[in-house]
């Protein structure tokens, strides 16, 4: 356990000087956009966050059939700390792009794909999380969440090509394979968001691993309950 | 838990956000200029342009006029310029507006008391600095992250001192 700590230790240590580069990147280092002025800013957020809770319910998919076929419980607590993991980064996601969509847009959400997609996928995280929450321990349980976790992972490709494939207003990927390699995203721009990119993937990392151990701390503790006949508490 | 954090996250978003609105007309000259999206196109009979509305990144909705010499100038998606005056292009004119109000593409409109004296692509220069939007984001982000962390940490506190509690508990009691 105490190694798994150490090892959480230096991981927030590179995260934050990641995350301190980043910041320093975003508001010293890179040139203001000249169509969208100081307000573009705000993309080196909202796409590694994006990124962020595609990734996770990525892990979440392919964990929970891990899970499946070995009966591992690592795997299963590796899916439910990338889907929790995955809500918060997924409700920032949210946030950060409407407020970004609001001064260029003038509008704080529309109906396209795009968004809709990402909505989804921030529903399916939630139901997800209430499933496994309030239905009965068990191998049932276990497939449906895995089901879910599935459709979630289908539905991020749908996210990350869907402003190629219905061009709206929302702006085409910028990383990436559906990207155009002549994109204003170059040199400044482009380092800006694959730093930012790998800062918060680490800091996904970071939080994922930390609730992976307090999910072990409770599977801990219902064992010790379970041992002394006390009551298990849900989760 | 998970709904506290939500919860969390969507009154801070909401908080932010009454700080986060900004004023988007200056005056240059006797001219005014405003930035923002088109939201509304009118004709007459003829299918040519009267009026346009938009909307700036303050929510507040402003019409305009149009007369003979409003000039125009333009961008199709594809970054073509499109230049005209409403004397020879007033119907072509209502299909680029309509095109930058379904790709929500940003104008910059010139105009004096109310009478629009150019329509083009936002210009660069004049670009509201929206720096309230940007504080928001980067305010919720953070204590977004740190209130989950945070509460990770107190949480692993609590659990730990549990379990070290209850092996204490049947330490003391194979002892007895």
């Amino acid at each position: 356990m105490s190694g798994i700590f150490r090892a959480s230790n230096l991981l927030l240590i590179i995260t934050t000087g990641l995350m301190a580069l980043t910041l320093w990147m975003i508001f010293f280092w890179v040139p203001t956009e000249s169509n969208q002025g100081n307000i573009q800013r705000i993309l080196y957020i909202h796409v590694p966050v994006a990124w962020g809770s595609m990734l996770a319910i990525m892990f979440v998919a392919a964990a929970s059939i891990i899970y499946l076929r070995t009966k591992n419980e690592v795997w299963d607590r590796i899916a439910v700390a990338t889907a929790e993991t995955g809500v918060v980064f997924g409700a920032l996601m949210l946030i950060t792009g409407m407020v970004w969509a609001r001064p260029v847009w003038g509008v704080w959400w529309t109906g396209e794909a795009k968004l809709t997609t990402a909505l989804i996928l921030f529903f399916i995280y939630i139901a997800y999380l209430m499933f496994r929450a309030y239905f009965p321990p068990g191998a049932q349980r276990q497939r449906l969440a895995a089901i879910i976790g599935f459709i979630g992972a289908v539905d991020s490709p749908i996210i990350y090509y869907a402003a190629n494939l219905w061009s709206q207003a929302h702006p085409p990927a910028v990383i990436g394979p559906s990207a155009d390699g002549d994109s204003a995203f170059s040199s400044e721009f482009g380092m800006t968001l694959m730093v930012a990119t790998l800062a918060f993937t680490m800091l996904f990392i970071y939080i994922a691993w930390e609730r992976f151990a307090i999910r072990e701390t409770e599977d801990a503790l219902v064992e010790i309950k379970r041992t002394i006949g006390e009551p298990e508490p849900a989760h | 838990m998970i709904t506290r954090a939500i919860a969390l996250l969507a009154l801070t978003a909401i908080a932010l956000s009454l700080f986060a609105g900004s004023g988007t007309a200056s005056a240059q000259g006797g001219s005014q200029k405003t930035s923002g999206t088109v939201v509304g196109v009118a004709t007459d009979e003829n299918g040519a342009l009267t009026r346009l509305a938009i909307a700036d990144s303050g929510g507040n909705i402003i019409e305009f006029s149009v007369e003979p010499s409003t000039e125009y100038g333009l961008e199709t998606q594809a970054g073509d310029r499109w230049v005209s005056t409403q004397a020879s292009g007033s119907v072509e004119v209502v299909s680029r507006l309509r095109d930058h109000q379904d790709r929500f593409a940003p104008v910059t409109v010139t105009s004096e008391n109310g009478v629009a004296l150019s329509v083009v692509e936002r210009e660069s220069g004049k670009l509201e600095t929206n720096l309230g939007f940007l504080f928001a984001v980067f305010a919720i982000t953070w204590a977004g992250f740190f209130a989950y962390i945070f509460f990770l940490s107190r949480k692993q506190r609590v659990l730990q001192r549990e379990v070290a509690l209850l092996r204490a508990s049947i330490d003391s009691t194979n002892d007895d």
